[in-house]
């Protein structure tokens, strides 16, 4: 009998239908795999199954006894627990106040301190999950947060854990030691439902993945007995190219340039440290790193975010330190950014107004002071058809469409502007392999069009993938500037995890 | 070519309007109140609608709701993009005050006294609400506060200059001279004058700067959400003081039409009593600032607050009544739109 097994799930949204039909099955101690593209409904049927949202058809079953979750505090009571794509946890309070939250040990009417701490250290140490108890959230980079995460889970004693995406934002050493963790949670008897679109993470450690595409089942497999094109194949209807294709390279003059820029942080040590950095026409310059090792604040004094307490910017060969976002677009520069629903959209406008962001005062969507809406629904509806996103009309608020979808419409934006430099920051988090691939082909074509793209990742492939240069950086500070051919995964992830080998 | 476009159409869309059914349940408990008092509720409420808008009637409910949506539309705009000037007391009466003064102080010629009145009363609120602002973008003042902070000393001013330095002794009390007679707003029908035309202009106005101009849509994204807008290259803190000029500008006419309208001068207190600036916030918070909404819920609230005074006389119902049937529409719509709305 199957630990947990969800039969004809169907979920609409509006004209969308996300989940039409949906069969996933999972065994007792299996590491069972959930794959698909974006919008093919992966992230929908797990918010299902956690009692998040409930289905307008279909049955969930518990090791075979009917269930209907009201919510997920239901879920959690049966037995499941989930880990979230984006962390739920409260970042002024420590890791064990998280932990316990909503299932305290009490002594009376008080929360037991004393045993809620060795509760936790004594989850940690035997799931091998390294977490400081004491530590406040907020202080602990994402790997840590996702072990408080699972641990969470584990409070509660999940005997079903999913996981959507979580090694987006890992490191490969991270990684497999998440993946040791998952291999142990199985061998004890716990089922582990992995939403992943990464074809190596399944084959290497689930025992089948079910394959869903426009909502729908198309196969589930056994992960040994099948090859990585199989998988891709269900998942996309096609076989994919996962290489990216590039012309030799021809780098034209510097158009987008940091000089020395320097950034405080109320920690003391600065975010950004003494960075220089210059990204010439026609060319991909990458910067790896984990998050939050400056990244996001170098990016905001380059776009005009945030003012360098120190050094300059410059674009197009003029100095923009002091100009503002309005001026540095108009000088000259597309951004896609980090998150693409809090900055990069407003989720509960629509397609229409999302894509007219920045050409609402010009011809053609605009005359003088007035904005034409005719002009901004054809003009909506040229990129949407461009970009192949998946949206019923561009009336629909697009905080309703799929992680890739939501991207496809940032991404359509920000390049229509064919701005001379684009930084382009985690432009495919959690996306799947066919919205990954166009993206990939966008940001070439830029490159190949003689425009400066910088692109900011944690994805050391997507990095290595399309840079012309790598840079690594590291506590604020770049660590390395290499060229393609001298950048593999080995050299730049020791350089990510500061291990510098490279003399300078 | 993409299969989502043919939907069948679905029963959600033949849903019953939110304010019509808000409405419908709000006569409903309504009635049953004025059943338990002892009276008669189909009599009362047709005492309400026809004390309301029956053409004798009629003028009186517009002129009664000509402060009621300038404030409304004062609320709304701000609200649009996420803003709240809690500050409309104290650009009222600013523009009350100015109103009263202008005409008296600088002689000129019929109109201009009117003109130089409205337009002076304008940017007297404007640029208060505008300070507001102002201490936000530069000083972080978190702008709930300062423009309610700063309407207080507004209210307080004014208050001192009619009751001391400005006051007409020859009345006893507090309150200013008397504007001179060509200074003051024509005279449409009975208590109609042409401070309504003004109001309903600005109306207009709002609405087609919210739904037709680059800036109604820089500050409609604003609303929705602040850090795309910024993002994408609106500039934040200029928005933020024009749209708070703005919406002070329009609180400052109404009070100008108020006091060039119906009043003739500036007594202490008159502008304030009937709490048009509370009225006009919830008409507006009820429908997120959207323009046109916050207007039809204007006329509906003055409506009913009409309506009902004609209920006590004729029938003996309190008009007390027609506050609580405005309090369970407001609730009602609270619930379908604030409470539980997905994102």
């Amino acid at each position: 009998m199957p630990e947990i097994a969800a039969a004809g799930i169907v979920k609409r949204y509006g004209g969308l239908v996300a989940n039409d039909g949906v069969t996933l099955s999972a065994e007792r101690g299996e590491i069972h795999g959930v794959m698909g593209e974006n919008g093919a409904g992966k992230t929908t049927l797990m918010n299902i199954l956690f009692g998040m949202q409930a289905p307008d058809a279909g049955e969930i079953r518990l090791r075979g006894a009917a269930v209907r979750f009201r919510s997920q505090i239901d879920a959690m009571a049966a037995g499941l627990g989930m880990v979230h794509q984006s962390f739920k946890l409260f970042g002024s309070l420590t890791a064990w106040e998280n932990i316990v939250y909503g299932a305290e040990p009490r002594r009376g009417p008080f929360v037991d301190r004393r045993a809620a701490r060795a509760r936790v250290a004594g989850l940690a140490a035997r799931h091998r999950l390294a977490v400081d108890p004491d530590a406040r959230v907020g202080d602990l980079s994402v790997g840590v947060r996702q072990r408080i995460e699972i641990l969470k889970a584990l409070h509660r004693d999940a005997r079903i854990l999913i996981l959507d995406e979580p090694t987006a934002v890992l490191t490969p050493p991270e990684r497999d030691a998440l993946f040791e963790v998952l291999k142990s949670l199985a061998a004890e008897g716990r089922t582990v439902l992995l939403v992943t679109h990464k074809l190596h993470e399944a084959t290497a450690i689930t025992d089948r993945v079910t394959i869903l595409r426009d909502g729908r089942t198309v196969a589930t497999l056994r992960t040994a007995d099948t090859g990585a094109a199989e998988i891709v194949r269900a998942m996309t209807g096609r076989s994919v190219n996962l290489e990216v294709r590039k012309r030799p390279r021809a780098p034209g003059v510097p158009l987008l340039r940091a000089i020395d820029v320097t950034i405080a942080s109320p920690s003391g040590r600065p975010a950004v440290d003494r960075v220089s950095l210059t990204v010439r026409g026609g060319e991909i310059v990458g910067i790896a790193g984990v998050a939050g090792n400056g990244q996001s604040e170098l990016v905001e004094a380059l776009v005009g975010l945030r003012k360098p307490d120190h050094g300059r910017v410059e674009l197009c060969g003029r100095d923009v330190t002091d100009a503002d976002v309005p001026a540095r677009r108009a000088a000259g520069l597309a951004y896609i950014p980090e998150d693409r629903a809090a900055v990069g959209s407003a989720p509960s406008a629509s397609a229409a107004d999302n894509l007219a962001m920045g050409f609402h005062r010009a011809p053609p969507l605009a005359r003088g002071l007035f904005v034409d809406p005719a002009a901004f629904a054809a003009w909506a509806l040229a990129l949407i058809r461009r970009y192949a996103i998946r949206i019923a009309n561009e009336r629909v608020a697009v905080g309703t469409l799929s992680g890739g979808n939501l991207q496809k419409i940032v991404v359509a934006r920000e390049l229509a502007h064919e701005a001379p430099a684009l930084i382009a920051e985690q432009p495919t988090r959690g996306l799947d392999v066919g919205a990954t691939e166009t993206i990939h082909e966008r940001l070439v074509a830029e490159r190949d069009s003689g425009r400066a793209v910088l692109l900011v990742s944690a994805e050391l492939g997507e990095i290595l993938a399309l840079s012309d240069r790598v840079l690594v950086m590291f506590e604020g500070r770049i660590l390395a500037d290499l060229p393609q051919e001298r950048a593999d995964e080995q050299s730049v992830g020791l350089l990510m995890a500061g291990r510098g080998t490279e003399p300078g | 070519m993409s299969p989502i476009d043919r939907t069948p159409p679905r029963l959600d869309r033949l849903r019953i309007p939110p304010v019509a059914l808000a409405a419908g349940f709000a006569a409903l408990a309504g009635a049953a109140l004025i059943l338990v008092s002892g009276h008669d509720p189909l009599s009362a409420y047709a005492e309400i609608v026809r004390g309301s808008l029956s053409p004798e009637s009629l003028p009186d409910t517009l002129a009664w709701a000509t402060p009621l949506v300038g404030m409304t539309l004062a609320a709304a705009l701000p609200l649009r993009g996420g803003m709240v000037n809690l500050g409309g007391d104290g650009q009222l009466v600013i523009g009350g005050l100015v109103a009263a003064l202008a005409p008296l102080v600088l002689a000129g010629p019929g109109p201009f006294g009117a003109a130089a009145g409205l337009a002076l009363a304008a940017l007297g609120g404007g640029l208060y609400a505008a300070l507001a602002a102002w201490g936000e973008v530069r000083h972080g003042v978190p702008m709930l506060i300062s423009s309610l902070l700063l309407s207080y000393p507004a209210v307080g001013v004014t208050s001192y200059l009619a009751r001391f330095p400005l006051r007409d002794v020859a009345t006893g009390l507090p309150q200013t001279l008397m504007v001179p007679l060509d200074a003051r707003l024509p005279v449409l029908t009975g208590a109609l004058n042409a401070g309504s035309l003004l109001i309903a202009a600005i109306a207009l106005a709002v609405v087609v700067f919210d739904r037709r101009t680059s800036a109604g849509y820089e500050l409609r994204m604003r609303g929705k959400n602040a850090r795309f807008a910024g993002y994408g290259g609106v500039r934040l803190g200029r928005q933020a003081v024009g749209t708070m000029f703005a919406s002070g500008a329009i609180a400052g006419l109404v009070g100008a039409t108020l006091v060039l309208g119906s009043q003739f001068r500036f007594i202490d207190g008159a502008l304030l009593t009937p709490a048009y600036t509370w009225s006009g916030l919830m008409a507006a918070l009820l429908v997120g600032g959207e323009p046109v909404g916050a207007i039809l819920a204007a006329l509906f609230f003055a409506a009913l607050q009409t309506g009902g005074f004609a209920m006590q006389r004729e029938t003996s119902v309190p008009r007390v009544l027609t506050l609580v049937l405005q309090a369970i529409v407001i609730l009602f719509l609270a619930m379908r739109q604030g409470i539980g709305r997905r994102t």
